[in-house]
């Protein structure tokens, strides 16, 4: 063992790199507070090892995107806290990145000579920013391909070069199959090779000038750390204050704790009489294995702790596959780029110019001021400056993300639209298992092609501004896609169309010639209202006939009472033929009667109202006598003129099968 | 920063109770929580694993008149719904099957696949033979390896549904048999 080990060293030298990299010495001794770039370190090799498999499980492209990380989310194995890994450490990495970066300011660790160790820090930021932005867009889902479809868009407005610098980006003029190879190979490849190189320099030359050791000269001095710890997460707890409604009690509780906490362990050590072990000093110093490194793996285990509660109770969303013709306006950033989000909304920034300098300038100069801190830190007042920047920085950060948010919280039409997405993403994950898989298209198509989410808005942009579906609790008729209709409705509500219960309403006198059907049209002056109000029909005949006319529609919400009531069925045919109404008279049932009412042979059927949503004009329905329904489809007029329709064939039958309730349901 | 790479650090000076609670604490956190992020992957890595095999499934390819009288083979593909990953492909091509028609009661099925390497099986030049072209293995019509074939079996043969085949429809369950050993292992 010995001999392979010394065989071993003689070649690669690893020993005494094992022995170079634990047995660091660490003045002054281990601390709690040295943990955060350790902590960093271990988020970035966990992000490396989920991010590598799920690599193995992902497909960039705009087909596949989705779909592969809808694979990896629902089917794959292990899927699904692989992902949630890999999104929360991402989430918990920038908490941690600031918490390094306030450690290093506050123990001046930028001074000369480590200058140029800041300054790879603060490139190591906005890499880490850089890739979670462009890991937001893979998954290729609505929130992803909109939100980042801002950010590109911000790019856009650079002066100069924003064109042709959103084109490079985005890899063409429109969002595509190349926006995501690029972005996939930004966020898999050239930024993490670039975090793998900066680290490896930011690790050298920490090592080269070894821990910044605090070392008060006053008692005040010593606990200037637990002050400055006290006034950060007071503010923390005034910001979750603001939050309070909006949220739940932890997000309040937890830093008013941690506040309450520094500010009791302050008045302890003030009561002691004696300071914080800093003020204890030269103490022994300690040994960076095991000493640091027991406390770097404690709080390393605490982070993964936090990561696995997030995966656990908050899961890891995946909102319906990217469309492009449906704007998602709840897209939100991520929650570190809401403050930037926000900021754009305000009053200052408005217009062209304004656009330029909320998204680069202002950014820009925050990013100096950062760039600048070693600078500005030389003289003892100047770390003063940069200790406050920082919390004023940070501060502000806190402050506008939390107004973010609130402002989203009390938006009825930001949650109307979440909802809706919500939704959404939860029928496109019942058409894939009704479906049994995906279609080679992709997952989007199953959404086209799906009745309830295409019937409503269909109906909402082509039918509602005459129809009405349904009616809100105030009685304002709807349009289907729950809106209210914002003129009175001129034709009949189509809900429930073709059911027993609609042909009765339809069969009586007071409902036919009501707003809901056919008062606001010509009918109200026709035959049939007439027929109506003269024949006065028992509710007993209501019933047999709606029976039997409703079992023509074939509908399968009803049939049960089809297959059950056959007797009823059978007896409402027979009055329509018999001399005391005499509906044959004006309409075919079952093939014989007049021509001068629409034809009721397979009435309310999917043929049926397919072919009477494409041309009502048609003999066998109104002929002349149509008020003003148009022609959805492609007609033929008397004349022989083809007159061109509003839809195409599959619209309207998305429109049938949704009024007629035929689709996958649970 | 690894702490789990010396597992036997030889600490000089100070050999106490404090820094041995220290280094275990540190070395069992440390592979703890190496471990979840390797394992969710490997669990992701080795599912395909547990996943299920491609099965057998039962096609008509043709009826009986369509193959030659002559017991010459003839070549079908088979279309079948095939899932991958997330993708369900309605018609999708997994293979083909060699027909030849014996007499009026009986139908012979192999899969074209070359039992040696996976390679497609074709009919020679001169039609007496299957012949494949990778590694020019031979097999005569009943699918029996002849002169200096390296295949490690004869073509695979398919069943063929007799009660159909009464009613002149060939059907055949396809299936997939594993290459380059001697036993027909599916696959």
């Amino acid at each position: 063992m010995k001999g392979l080990f010394s065989w071993l060293e003689n070649r690669t030298g690893i020993g005494a790199i094992t022995k170079e990299a634990l047995f660091e010495r660490v003045p002054g001794g281990a601390r709690w507070r040295y943990v955060w770039g350790s902590t960093l370190t271990f988020a970035i090799m966990v992000q490396f090892i989920t991010g590598v498999f799920l690599w193995m499980a992902y497909s960039p492209s705009a087909s596949t995107a989705w779909e592969s990380v809808y694979y990896i989310q629902n089917e794959l194995t292990f899927g699904w806290i692989l992902r949630g890994i890999h999104h929360w450490t991402a989430q918990i990495m920038v908490v941690l990145l600031v918490l390094h970066l306030v450690q290093v300011v506050i123990d001046s660790a930028y001074r000369a000579p480590r200058e140029f160790n800041f300054w790879f820090g603060v490139i190591m930021l906005f890499i880490t920013l850089a890739t979670s932005l462009t890991g937001y867009l893979l998954p290729w889902d609505q929130k992803g391909f909109w939100a980042t479809k801002v950010a590109t868009n911000l790019a856009g407005v650079v002066p100069l070069i924003g064109d042709d610098l959103q084109r490079v980006v985005i890899g063409g003029a429109d969002y595509g199959h190349h926006t995501l190879t690029r972005f996939f190979a930004l966020h898999a490849g050239v930024l993490p090779a670039a975090l793998i190189a900066l680290i490896g320099v930011h690790i050298y030359l920490f090592r080269r000038h070894g821990i910044t050791e605090a070392k008060p000269a006053t008692r005040v001095g010593a606990l200037y750390y637990w002050y400055l710890l006290a006034v950060g997460s007071a503010g923390l707890a005034v910001a979750a204050y603001l939050f309070r409604n909006s949220n739940p009690s932890w997000v309040l509780w937890v830093p008013s704790l941690l506040a309450a906490g520094v500010i009791v362990r302050i008045v302890f050590l003030h009561l002691r009489g004696k300071d914080d072990n800093s003020a204890r000093r030269p103490k022994r110093d300690g040994m960076f294995w095991p000493d640091q490194i027991f406390r770097d793996a404690i709080v390393c285990f605490a982070v993964l702790g936090a990561v696995l509660f997030f995966v656990f109770w908050k899961g890891t969303e995946l909102t319906s596959p990217a469309d492009p013709s449906q704007p998602y306006n709840a897209a939100r950033p991520d929650w570190y780029f809401m403050s930037l989000f926000l900021m754009l909304k305000f009053e200052l920034f408005q217009g062209e110019f304004g656009l330029v300098l909320g998204a680069i300038i202002v950014p820009g100069i925050l990013s100096s001021m950062l760039f600048m801190m070693p600078l500005i830190g030389l003289k003892k007042v100047g770390h003063w400056v940069n200790v406050v920047l920082l919390y004023v920085l940070i501060g502000g950060f806190v402050v506008l993300t939390v107004m973010a948010f609130k402002k989203d919280a009390s938006d009825p039409a930001y949650i109307a639209d979440v909802n809706k997405a919500h939704e959404q993403a939860e029928r496109v994950n019942e058409l894939i298992e009704f479906n049994d898989g995906i279609p080679p298209e992709g997952a989007l198509s199953l959404l086209y092609s799906d009745p309830l989410t295409q019937g409503p808005r269909l109906f909402a942009t082509n039918c509602a501004s005459c129809h009405a579906y349904g009616y809100d609790d105030g009685g304002n008729a709807l349009d289907g896609t729950n809106k209210k209709l914002s003129d009175k409705q001129s034709a009949p509500n189509l809900k429930g169309v073709g059911s027993r219960e609609w042909i009765s309403k339809v069969l009586t006198v007071e409902h036919y010639g009501s707003d809901e059907f056919f008062g606001n049209t010509n009918f109200k002056e026709g035959k049939m209202l007439e027929f109506l109000v003269d024949t006065e029909l028992e509710e007993e005949d209501v019933t047999g006939l709606a029976a039997a006319l409703s079992s023509e529609a074939k509908l399968k919400s009803q049939s049960d009472i089809d297959n059950k009531d056959l007797e009823l069925i059978a007896n409402g045919f027979e009055w329509m033929g018999e001399d005391e109404l005499a509906c044959v008279d004006c309409h075919k049932v079952k093939g014989e009667g007049g021509k001068k009412g629409p034809d009721l042979t397979a009435y309310m059927s999917r043929q049926w109202l397919v072919d009477f949503i494409g041309n009502s004009s048609h003999e066998r329905f109104y002929g002349d006598d149509n008020d003003r329904m148009p022609n959805f489809l492609d007609a033929v007029s008397t004349e022989g003129e083809i007159k061109q329709g509003k839809l195409d064939q599959k619209s309207v039958e998305l429109i049938v099968d949704w009024l007629r309730g035929e689709y996958v349901d649970k | 920063m690894n702490e789990s790479l010396s597992s036997e650090p030889i600490e000089p000076d100070d050999p106490e109770r404090r820094q041995f609670l220290e280094k275990t604490v540190s070395i069992v956190l440390g592979g703890a929580m190496v471990s979840v992020p390797v394992g969710a992957g490997i669990a992701t890595l080795l599912a395909p694993l547990s996943s299920d095999k491609g099965g057998s499934l039962k096609v008509r390819l043709a009826s009986i008149e369509d193959l030659p009288s002559d017991g010459t083979p003839k070549l079908y593909q088979v279309v079948a719904e095939k899932k991958d990953a997330w993708t369900k492909y309605p018609n999708k091509p997994i293979g083909s099957v060699f027909l030849r028609r014996i007499d009026e009661s009986k139908v012979v099925a192999f899969n074209s696949s070359c039992p040696h390497a996976g390679c497609s099986v074709d009919i020679d030049s001169d039609g007496s033979a299957f012949f494949c072209p990778c590694h020019a293995s031979s097999f005569d019509f009943d699918g029996i390896t002849q002169g200096k074939s390296v295949s490690p079996r004869g073509l695979d043969e398919l069943e063929v549904d007799p009660d159909l085949l009464d009613k002149g429809e060939v059907w055949v369950t396809f299936v997939k048999f594993k290459a380059g050993v001697a036993d027909k292992v599916e696959v």
